[in-house]
Order: C-alpha cells, then structure tokens, then sequence
C-alpha cells in the first residue's frame, strides 16, 4: 500500500483526481450536462457561472467534460471487465487443457489476431442500433486476446509447479485447484494487464463515439466531445482543446501506470 | 497458406452481418412505394436467398467484380475504391515509412544511451506518443499549423504535397511510439548477447557494434508488430481521412455502413482485409532476413 503514495505515481494520482472529479463535478455544478443556457451560447471561460464557458448552442462545457469522462470511464471499466473474465476463462481452460485443446483454442486466437477488428466492430455498431451497452460487449470482445496469451502462459507455467501437483495427487478436482490455487497466482498479471486493457478500451471507445457510431447523444463522452470541438475549432479553440487535452492525460496516465505494472510481473 | 481462408471468413463474416442489419440502402426520407421497392430488389439481386447471394457476391468477387454501389448509383464500387485506394495508399505507405524510421532511429539512440538521461526522455516521449489518438491529434495540428499559423491546408488534396503532412503525421506518431519502444527492448536483449561480446572482443567500435551486429536481429519484434500497425494505420486512416476531408477509402467505409451500401462496405472490408493479410505475410518474409536462424522453421 505504501508504494502507492510514491511520487513515481503520480499517473495514478492524475487518473484518480479526474475519477474523482467526474463523480463529484457533475453534483455541486449549477449546470448539467444537457441544459442549454439561452441567455449564454458560445460564453468565453470565466463568464459568470460557466468555468469554461458554454458550447455552440449554450451547453456548459465543465459540465459536459465531467459527465463526458465519466461515460468514458464507465464504458472502459465495463469492457475491461468483459475483456477480463472472457479472456481468464479461454486462457485459463486452454493453459489447463494442454494438448489438442490448448492448440485448437490457441490457433482459433492466432486467427481472431488476423482480423481487421476495428471494421467488425464498426459494422456492429452500426447494424444493432448502438446501444452504448452494445459499445462495451463489441470492444470487450475485441480486446481479449491478449489477455487469453497471458493467462495461458501463466497457467501452464503453474501447473508444473510442486504445489499444484501435490493438489493434483490428493485428488482435488480439476475445477477447484483451477478455481482456488490457480486464479489466484495469476492475479497479479491478470490485474497489470487489465490496467493496459483500460486505455485500449478509452481509445476505441472515443473513436467510435467520433465517427459517430459510439455512445448517442444526449449522453455524452470524451469522443463525442472532441469530435464537436472539431467541427467547431475555428470558432472556439477551447472546444477542442478541453476535452482532446484530457483524454490524452487520461491515456498517457492510464499507459504509463499499466506498463509500469506490468514490468513488476514480468 | 491461411491467408485464403481467412480473407473468405472475413468477407462471408462482413456479408451476413451487413444483411441481419435491420434497414436496408433505400430507405430514404420518404418510404418508397413497396412495388419501386421491390424493383429495386429484384434489380440489385437483393430479393434472391441470402446464400445465394453470399455465393454469387464470392464467385463475382473471385473475377475483380467488387458489384455496384447501391447509393453511389451511377459508380461501380470498383470505379470508388480506385478513387480512394491511391490516396489510402500514399497515406499508409508514408505514415508507416516516417514511423519506422523516427521509431527506430530514437529506440536505437535511446538504447545507445541506456540509463542516461536521453534513453529516459526518448521512452517517455515514445510511451507519450503511442497514447496520443489520430482523432486528437488530427484536428490539433489542423487548428496550429492551419488555421492559426496557416502554413498547411486544413482540409482536401489541393495542390502539391503540402496536404499530405499533417495527415501522415498524426498517423505515423502513435505507430512511431511503439516501434521505438520495441526497437529499444529488442536491442536490450540482442546486445547482452554472445556474438556482441565477441564483436566487443574485436575491438569493433560501439557504432559497428549497433548497426551491423545489434540491429537487425533486435528488429525481429518491430517486424512483428508490423501486422498489427497495418490495422491500426488503416483504422487510423478512417479518422484521419474524415478530418482532413480526403476522399480515400475509409469515408467510403464509413458512409457505406451508415448508408446501408453492402456491396461498397464489403468492397471496403475485402480490400482492407487482404491488406492486412499481405502486410502479415510481408513480415513473416522479413523475419527470415533479418535472422537466419528463423529460416528453417
């Protein structure tokens, strides 16, 4: 626990702050997120009750930012987790199986690999109506590849390892040395690449919501937003600015702190 | 020998998925009369079973013949991918060409100066570079360099090459990121190596050492990654192309699919397809240049 208040931490500290803000802004702000200040469109930052001014038709931009990061960060937890438990349960029972299972579970990833994914999920999304629940199943099922690697790689390095096979000997069922002795020494890697999932999943979430076919208005997300600060740059910079400079802190924060734990289990 | 196989997952894949869609490419504003309708059914093949449909769009594919587009109704999907594919192309080709190049270049410094202060600054900048999305950093440049300081056009071809910068370089930063970082790995463990020692042995200078011993094995990850960056590039491509206002293959992907044009999205999802497949095969033939050992296997 004491490593955590290390100053070498500070992503973390960025990305819990923003959590932090995203819960809390959108409470004690006097706008939301969708109410348009008539009195105040397009109002420069700074301008009575608006801290970043309003967007092109009146939209409190701190209030739009707030709850934009916290969509984003909802959709990236929840694909993560739909990465996470897909590829534990593949990686786990092909690193287990072994042999003619393993290979034909592992090839069947090789192939999946192979695919322009991206285009799948966009032919998704447009076809089933894009429903932003249908926005973390797509891109959870995208991204849980790599997490069924890792998983298999540890798993059959356990299973050679003396206290699993003195398990094995005393006759405990597969499914619960797997379940009790497994799982849990593979924990910790499971967890370092779930930090890296996480971006992954920022970044394809805003890029759909930017072309469009990601979470639908009125809800909002960082994508969304970058996405009309562009079409609006000329007009009002900050439009653009604002949420572009916070996704990209959101995604070099989340990126160094992955990769950093990473390198703790590997 | 899977590519095959494969490209036709994709494309039977792609064609059902594009048909369980509720909608179809002439639903316009106002509903057409269901015999106009059914014309245009008929005409376009449409009204036939799915699987016959599947078998004929494969069997004319297999002849060069990508079909019509439903909504371009005057262009064959052949006529638009040859618009869009020179300019996806030239986007692709120089994105990859400028992250090799800055990738390699700072990952071989950076492992040149391992520990020091450049080595540090060059893995951050490239951990910096792999995060930044072409959807950020696309519209970025074009508010700097084109709307504030108006030295690139901010959208179209136009004249010259000017236009190509700012596209290729919010393309080429993230890929340059990650090929930095794997060039510097990949160095870290090719020069702890046996042949370097001896080559140290020699007496070699420490720039021999790097170019002629350390780097072309240390670039079998790079050459490995280069799959995965054609997908990421071309992904990126859609963006950067929808930005700039390109008129390249990805806003024709993207329109297709929200048009309901199955034959130019399929067109689109094919090509891309097959692009990333030869990109995977091109690195497997790397792999053998760039160590020997990887030959017999």
């Amino acid at each position: 626990m004491r490593a955590l208040f290390n100053r070498n931490h500070w992503p973390l500290w960025v990305v819990l702050a923003l959590v932090a803000l995203a819960l809390i802004l959108p409470a004690i702000l006097p706008w939301t997120y969708d109410q348009i200040d008539w009195d105040a469109v397009r109002a420069p930052a700074f301008s009575g009750s608006h801290v970043f001014g309003t967007d092109e038709i009146g939209r409190d931009r701190l209030a739009r930012l707030a709850a934009g990061t916290r969509v984003t960060l909802m959709v990236a937890v929840a694909a993560a987790m739909v990465s996470l438990v897909v590829g534990i349960a593949w990686g786990a029972t092909a690193g287990w199986m072994g042999g003619k299972v393993d290979e034909a579970m592992m090839r069947f990833v090789d192939a999946l690999y192979a695919l322009p994914f991206m285009f799948i999920v966009i032919l998704l999304m447009v076809i089933f109506g894009r429903s932003i629940l249908l926005v973390f199943v797509g891109i959870g099922l995208v991204e849980w590849l790599t997490m069924a690697r890792v998983v298999r790689g540890q798993v059959m390095a356990l299973k050679q390892r003396p206290f699993i096979l003195a398990a094995e000997a005393a006759g405990t069922p597969s499914i619960k040395i797997v379940l009790k002795h497994v799982l849990p020494n593979i924990a910790g890697v499971a967890l370092a690449y779930l930090m890296l999932t996480v971006p992954q999943v920022v970044m394809i979430e805003s890029f759909l919501s930017f072309l469009g076919l990601g979470v639908q208005e009125p809800l909002t997300s960082l994508g969304i937003l970058v996405k009309e600060g562009a079409d609006d740059m000329d007009m009002t910079p900050l439009g653009l600015l604002l949420p572009g400079g916070l996704l990209v802190l959101l995604l070099i924060c989340l990126t160094i702190e992955g990769e950093r734990l990473r390198d703790v289990y590997s | 020998m899977t590519a095959i196989p494969t490209l036709l997952v994709i494309i039977l894949a792609s064609f059902f998925l594009m048909r369980l869609a509720p909608g179809g490419p002439f639903d316009g504003e106002r509903p057409l009369p269901p015999e106009t309708q059914a014309a245009l059914q008929a005409a376009y093949g449409l009204d036939k079973p799915l699987w016959e449909q599947a078998w004929l769009y494969v069997s004319r594919l297999v002849q060069g013949d990508f079909g019509p587009s439903l909504v371009y109704r005057d262009f064959t999907v052949s006529e638009l991918v040859a618009q869009g594919l020179p300019i996806s192309l030239t986007l692709g080709g120089l994105a990859i060409l400028l992250a090799l190049l800055m990738g390699i270049s700072g990952g071989l410094y950076a492992a040149a100066r391992a520990g020091k202060t450049a080595d540090k600054t060059i893995m951050t900048l490239a951990t910096i570079a792999t995060a930044l999305p072409t959807f950020v950093t696309g519209p970025a440049l074009a508010l700097c360099f084109g709307l504030w300081w108006g030295l690139l056009p901010v959208s179209g071809t136009g004249e010259g090459w000017s236009w190509l910068i700012m596209p290729v370089v919010a393309l080429a930063l993230p890929v340059s990121g990650a090929v930095a970082k794997l060039t510097r790995a990949g160095l870290a463990t090719v020069l702890k190596q046996d042949h370097i020692r001896t080559a140290r042995a020699r007496g070699l200078s420490e720039t021999t050492i790097m170019f002629k011993h350390g780097l072309r094995p240390a670039l079998v990850p790079v050459a490995s990654y280069l799959g995965p960056a054609a997908a990421g590039l071309l992904t990126g491509a859609v963006v950067v192309e929808t930005v700039f206002g390109l008129p390249g293959l990805g806003r024709y992907f993207v329109q297709g699919a929200l048009n309901r044009d199955y034959p130019l999205v399929l067109g689109v999802v094919t090509l891309y397809a097959a692009l990333i497949i030869l990109f995977n095969l091109f690195a497997d033939l790397i792999y053998g240049w760039l160590d020997p050992r990887m030959r017999d296997e």
